[in-house]
């Protein structure tokens, strides 16, 4: 089983797909956190835009940062799968090329946040993709992530 | 979707946890935040590919104990 996800391990996310020009943003609970969300998460999401060129970068980029790809495998990222969980790497982490309840990714690139270097989608977009899901779990933590975005709003975003 | 809304008291509450996290540097909060547990099903295939969103959702209702939280009930 992979180890929980560190800081170490992001800042290594951010510089290899920057390396490699992909194009991506951290989104659900692993983005919030980001922007301050005090809650706990074993998932690191990131929402990668679609585009053929964009998923063939990703793959280069997921090699490089030791995920264990074979060649079919990486045939079906780059083929435009809409959602991949890979659990053959350093830690896990879910790709996700069209996210409920965002438009598309050019539109989420627009809102975006900048966190120490790492682009984070906007807790709006976080909001409605959860929204949209409709899992019991977001259910749950919807109330308090949106309680966290007007503070988030009132307070940091202005910093 | 259906989210209940949060008392005056829990509200107070959730803002000085935000507080809290606001004054740790972001390293600190990702020690805090990312955990690891193993989570049946889920975490016994090293590679999944679904071709639609939709399709991941239905196979998460389909598939996963409800108790983890993936499907729209418990």
């Amino acid at each position: 089983m992979a180890r929980a996800f560190d800081y170490a391990q992001a800042e290594e996310v951010r510089d290899v797909f920057a390396k490699e020009g992909v194009r991506y943003l951290f989104i659900g609970k692993s983005g919030a956190v980001l922007l301050g969300f005090p809650d706990t998460t074993q998932d690191v999401d990131v929402f990668l835009d679609s585009s053929e060129e964009n998923a063939v970068q990703a793959v280069d980029a997921l090699r490089q940062l030791g995920f264990e790809l074979s060649d079919e495998e990486a045939a079906e990222v780059a083929c435009g799968k809409h959602f991949v969980q890979l659990k053959n790497g350093p830690f896990d982490l879910d790709l996700i090329f069209a996210a409920d309840g965002i438009e598309s990714f050019d539109q989420a690139w627009a809102r975006h946040v900048d966190v120490e270097g790492f682009p984070v989608c906007h807790l709006d977009d976080m909001i409605a993709s959860k929204q949209a899901a409709n899992r019991a779990t977001d259910k749950e933590s919807l109330p308090r992530l949106i309680a966290f975005r007007d503070y988030w709003l009132r307070h940091c975003k202005k910093a | 979707m259906d989210c209940e809304l949060p008392s005056k008291k829990q509200l107070r509450e959730w803002e000085r946890e935000f507080d809290a996290a606001a004054r740790r540097p972001l390293r600190q909060r990702f020690r805090y935040s990312f955990i690891r547990t193993y989570k049946p099903v889920l975490d016994d295939a090293h590679f999944r590919a679904f071709e639609t969103t939709r399709d991941y959702r239905a196979w998460c209702e389909r598939e996963l104990p409800s108790w983890l939280g993936y499907g729209a009930s418990v």
